[in-house]
Order: C-alpha cells, then sequence, then structure tokens
C-alpha cells in the first residue's frame, strides 16, 4: 500500500504529459493546447488525495479537512521560445455563471497555523500547490494544485497570460471548459 | 600623467577586469538559465546523520545546491544521473549540498538508498531553508560560484550525467 502511495504523485505527474490534448470538446479532458503554450487540469478524487498526504504523515484532521474539496492539478508547459508570464491573479473560474475563487495561500497558511500543523508538513502543502506567479522559461513545465470549496457544476476557466520577457507581446487568452471536480 | 590619464587607464583596467570576469562564465546548456549573479542565502542545516553543514564553508569550490523530496516524480527520475554525475566530479572538486524538502529521516534515507546512495542527504527538516531559497519548484538546482554566488540555476529535471552537462560543468569547475 505505502509503496502505491508513494507512485501516486508521479502518476500525476506524468499525467501532464500523456494527457491527449483536445481544447474544448465535450468529454474531453480539460486541457488548452497552441504552438505556444499547454495548459492541463486534472480534477482529483479526495481518495488520491488523501492517499498523497497520509503517506507523508499528515494529521487526519487536516486529511478529513482537504478531502471535502475539489482538488485540480495544473500543468503548465511554455512551448515558446520566449518568456511566458503565468500570474494566478488573471486566472478566472466560474461555475453556473459566478465567480468562485480558489483558496489562496494565505487561506490555508492561517489554517494550518491555528491548527497547529507541523512546519515540515505546511511546506510540503504548500509545494504541492501552483505557483500564484512565475516566468515560464522557453520549454519550462511546472505544475501543482489548485483548490476549491467542493462543486458538482461544471467549472469555466478563462486566463490571460503575458508573454515576452518585458510583457509587451501578445498576450495568449485561452478559455477551458468541461472542467467538474472528481468524486 | 596628467588625471584624464590616469581615469582613462584606470577605467580600460576595470574595464577588462570586468570583461574577463564575465567572459569566464560559460553559457549553460539547454535547461540552465544564467543569472544575474547574486549572494547565496547560507544555510545551516544537518544531514541525515545529524552532522552539521553550512554552506559558507564550501567556499572556493562550486556546490551543487539541490532541493528534492521523494514525492516528486521528476526528482525521483533526475536522482540517478545526479548521482552519476558526482560519480565523476566529486574527485575533480565540485561540492554538494542534496536538501530533501521537509521529509523525515525514513522517507530520505528509503529514497536515497535506492537512487543516490553515495550522497550526503543533508535535511530541511522544516522546509525553511527550501522557501528561503525561493526554488521555482521541486527539483530545483543551483550551481553557486567559488565566491558563494548564485550563478546558474537549472529548470526542472536534467540529464546532468550527459556529456553536455558534464563538460559544462567540467568548465564552471576551472573557474576558481
Amino acid at each position: 500500500m505505502s509503496y502505491l502511495v508513494k507512485f501516486i504523485p508521479i502518476i500525476f505527474l506524468l499525467n501532464f504529459s500523456f494527457t491527449e490534448l483536445v481544447y474544448a470538446k465535450k468529454d474531453s479532458k480539460p486541457v488548452y493546447k497552441s504552438k505556444q503554450l499547454q495548459v492541463s487540469l486534472s480534477p482529483r478524487k479526495p481518495e488520491q488525495m488523501a492517499a498523497f498526504y497520509e503517506g507523508r504523515g499528515f494529521s487526519k484532521e487536516m486529511i478529513n479537512l482537504l478531502k471535502q474539496q475539489c482538488f485540480i492539478t495544473v500543468g503548465i508547459h511554455n512551448k515558446s521560445n520566449d518568456i511566458i508570464w503565468h500570474d494566478l491573479s488573471n486566472w478566472t473560474f466560474q461555475t453556473a455563471g459566478k465567480t468562485i475563487n480558489d483558496y489562496e495561500r494565505s487561506h490555508w497558511k492561517q489554517l494550518w497555523k491555528k491548527m497547529k500543523i507541523p512546519m515540515a508538513h505546511q511546506s510540503t502543502f504548500r509545494w504541492t500547490l501552483l505557483p500564484p506567479e512565475l516566468d515560464f522559461r522557453p520549454n519550462e513545465h511546472e505544475g501543482g494544485n489548485i483548490i476549491f470549496p467542493y462543486t458538482e457544476t461544471e467549472i469555466l476557466l478563462t486566463a490571460e497570460f503575458r508573454t515576452k520577457s518585458d510583457k509587451t507581446g501578445k498576450p495568449i487568452k485561452i478559455t477551458i471548459n468541461n472542467i467538474f471536480c472528481a468524486k | 600623467m596628467n588625471s584624464h590619464k590616469i581615469s582613462l587607464l584606470l577605467f580600460l583596467l576595470f574595464y577588462h577586469i570586468n570583461l574577463t570576469a564575465n567572459s569566464d562564465f560559460p553559457e549553460p546548456p539547454t535547461g540552465i538559465i544564467k543569472l544575474a549573479p547574486y549572494q547565496a542565502a547560507d544555510m545551516q542545516i544537518k544531514d541525515i546523520d545529524a552532522i552539521p553543514f553550512k554552506l559558507s564553508e564550501t567556499k572556493g569550490h562550486w556546490v551543487f545546491v539541490h532541493f528534492w523530496a521523494s514525492w516528486c516524480g521528476p526528482c525521483r527520475k533526475e536522482m540517478p544521473a545526479i548521482q552519476k554525475m558526482w560519480n565523476k566530479l566529486e574527485k575533480e572538486g565540485l561540492k554538494m549540498a542534496l536538501i530533501n524538502t521537509a521529509e523525515d529521516e525514513d522517507t530520505i534515507f528509503n529514497f536515497l538508498g535506492i537512487y543516490a546512495p553515495d550522497i550526503r542527504a543533508l535535511m530541511d527538516a522544516d522546509g525553511l531553508v527550501t522557501e528561503e531559497w525561493k526554488p521555482r519548484g521541486l527539483p530545483a538546482t543551483y550551481l553557486v560560484d567559488p565566491d558563494g554566488k548564485v550563478r546558474y540555476q537549472a529548470l526542472g529535471g536534467r540529464e546532468w550525467h550527459k556529456p553536455t552537462y558534464l563538460n559544462f560543468l567540467r568548465r564552471l569547475l576551472k573557474i576558481k
């Protein structure tokens, strides 16, 4: 079992590169792909996330709280020859016509502090989150989780990425639909 | 010699030194960024045997500073390449700070026993050293020069054992 737990995150990460890329088709995986950029979203089941955090020795209290959320693992790959600027503040998620906000890092920081979660577990948790900002270099591929309150309805993502080292290039605007929290 | 000539001479001397210094640092291969150099944050951490390690004590050597965690897939993939590189370059003068981010001794021991048994494992037990270095993600590698300045950063995992990267590291080792 512990062997399986250790490999779950690898399976997550491998999924980024093996995902078949079809944009905005119903029943397809929620992925955006162009010549410059690839953004893939992989919803995670609560049991998957729980197994990962259990494997890292997280407390039951922490895991039970996380199991109630909607986890989506995001992979971003800059396929262009210049910098692409990722800024989570330029991402908007909507469901049923209303904007929903992912939990920010500050939310978790305060919560873990209140719950007296060990620093090591706080650190591991932070490293599993999608960076809020990053200047993606050519061919760079990074990823991480975004976390929402659980919802049954479809989520729509619109996001904008600035381009070129001085951010003056034509922005890349993406839309990804067909995003559902995994049960 | 008047003051203008002295100023010009000093300028040319300074320019020459500066030019030499810049050109000494080679352009890196794919996946490594050359940085505007900055002083590396010192770290005082312990290895898996509780023996202290201080980065500032490696001054005078190039240091391969690497952050990793066992749960990170690319870290698992990259680690054997680091071990192979280390087998070659340790005796050529490279120093290593292989820093695990916030995992326990058993996890580190089990992981490195398989993937990098000959490298000293440093433990960033609470994750604060990693935070201070602000990696782009895990794994993360920085190359620190003999003056303690961070000169290069690798993007994600690299095939450090391949000639392209070995030759690059060897070129760095010649810069004292």
